[in-house]
């Protein structure tokens, strides 16, 4: 069978409400066979995101504290509860569809913690899977949060690896389920180039979903 | 685990199956649905007097922090919820055919039910799709 192709779109440092309008559009265009599978990778400003499962109660912190910090609130129709998104943070927003081939939810979901996985092991990070919390965890606790959406089998959301991520802003939420979340950085001991991780996933990700990388993902830039 | 395919119910390539009664139907995911969703921990329906066109999302399940919707097989006006999954949404994964059911409807249009797939053709789909 011909491998199939995936698109990469770096989009930089980019503010959510923007990033959501990207990724609705290619949720759209990927949907409707104008694009190929598409991998979009970026880095938000401070903002905390709540899943379909959350409620206001997991923000710890008062409408003042989070203004004074910079913090936006936005509701999703991803799963999952609350989460933190920030700077030194990689989110990657897969916009796939599973159609034919793929069409297992439970499937998608431990393909994209074997993507982390493995891109973090490249950095000599041991990283696994606990059942029944999906994301990805190390000895030190969470480096990876998962939330996902599917529509006519195009996924939309994704995951955040925490590279550089100041995790002092998790503190403002009851994180998943309350388990420690860790970074890249504090497990190294030293600041990641987003960029560089940013390749390591891409290749991962082409490598774990048996796809082949669109010209010119690599060396793109937003 | 091969999924359980029960021979009186009408199925939807979205995975959907109804269970036509007089001009009702009551609607729920199929075991193959099920399974391939994993634990479901949440499940978002409509409400009474909501009306869908056959393959418009009617509601959604939440599975391992996945969100994914669900499609009405048919056209019709909800008249009935199964209230209950909001505390006990993993009776979809125990008995999706039937403790897990999520919706009645009143068929708008019953001719509607002819377009969708026996159980053996619904057996052969998901088998394709295996493959």
């Amino acid at each position: 069978m011909r491998r199939r192709l995936l698109r990469v779109q770096r989009l930089g440092r980019l503010d959510y409400a923007t990033a959501l309008r990207v990724q609705k559009e290619t949720e759209r265009r990927v949907l409707h066979g104008e694009q190929p599978d598409t991998l979009l990778l970026v880095e938000h400003p401070h903002v905390i995101t709540l899943g379909r499962r959350a409620t206001q109660s997991a923000i710890l912190a008062a409408p003042e504290l989070l203004r004074a910090r910079g913090v936006e609130i936005f509701e999703t129709d991803r799963g999952g509860k609350a989460t933190y998104h920030g700077l030194g943070q990689l989110v990657g927003y897969p916009i796939i569809n599973l159609r034919p081939d793929r069409q297992d939810v439970h499937a998608y979901v431990r393909d994209l913690e074997e993507v982390l996985i493995r891109a973090l092991a490249d950095f000599d990070i041991e990283a696994f899977r606990i059942k029944g919390f999906t994301g990805v965890h190390t000895t030190r606790g969470k480096v990876a949060a998962i939330g996902v959406h599917i529509a006519r089998w195009v996924t939309t959301h994704g995951f955040a690896l925490n590279v550089n991520t100041d995790l002092s802003y998790f503190d403002l939420i009851v994180a998943c389920e309350g388990e420690p979340v860790s970074s890249m950085k504090e497990i190294l001991g030293r600041e990641l180039s987003l960029r560089e991780v940013e390749d390591r996933i891409i290749m991962r990700f082409a490598e774990v979903f048996g796809m082949a990388l669109s010209e010119g993902s690599l060396a793109s830039s937003a | 685990m091969a999924a359980y395919v029960p021979e009186d119910l009408h199925y939807s390539k979205d995975h959907e199956w109804i269970r036509v009664e007089g001009d009702t139907g009551i609607i729920g995911i199929t075991d193959h649905a099920q399974q391939s969703l994993g634990d479901i921990v949440y499940v978002e329906l409509p409400r009474v007097g909501d009306t869908f066109a056959a393959h418009d999302a009617f509601g959604s399940v939440e599975s391992v922090k996945a969100v994914s919707e669900v499609y009405a097989p048919v056209s019709g006006e909800v008249i009935e919820v199964n209230e209950s999954l909001q505390d006990e949404p993993e009776k979809v994964n125990a008995d999706p055919y039937g403790e897990g059911w999520m919706i009645r409807i009143r068929l708008s249009d019953p001719s509607e039910i002819d377009s969708l797939l026996t159980a053996a053709e619904y057996e052969d789909y998901i088998r394709q799709e295996i493959e």
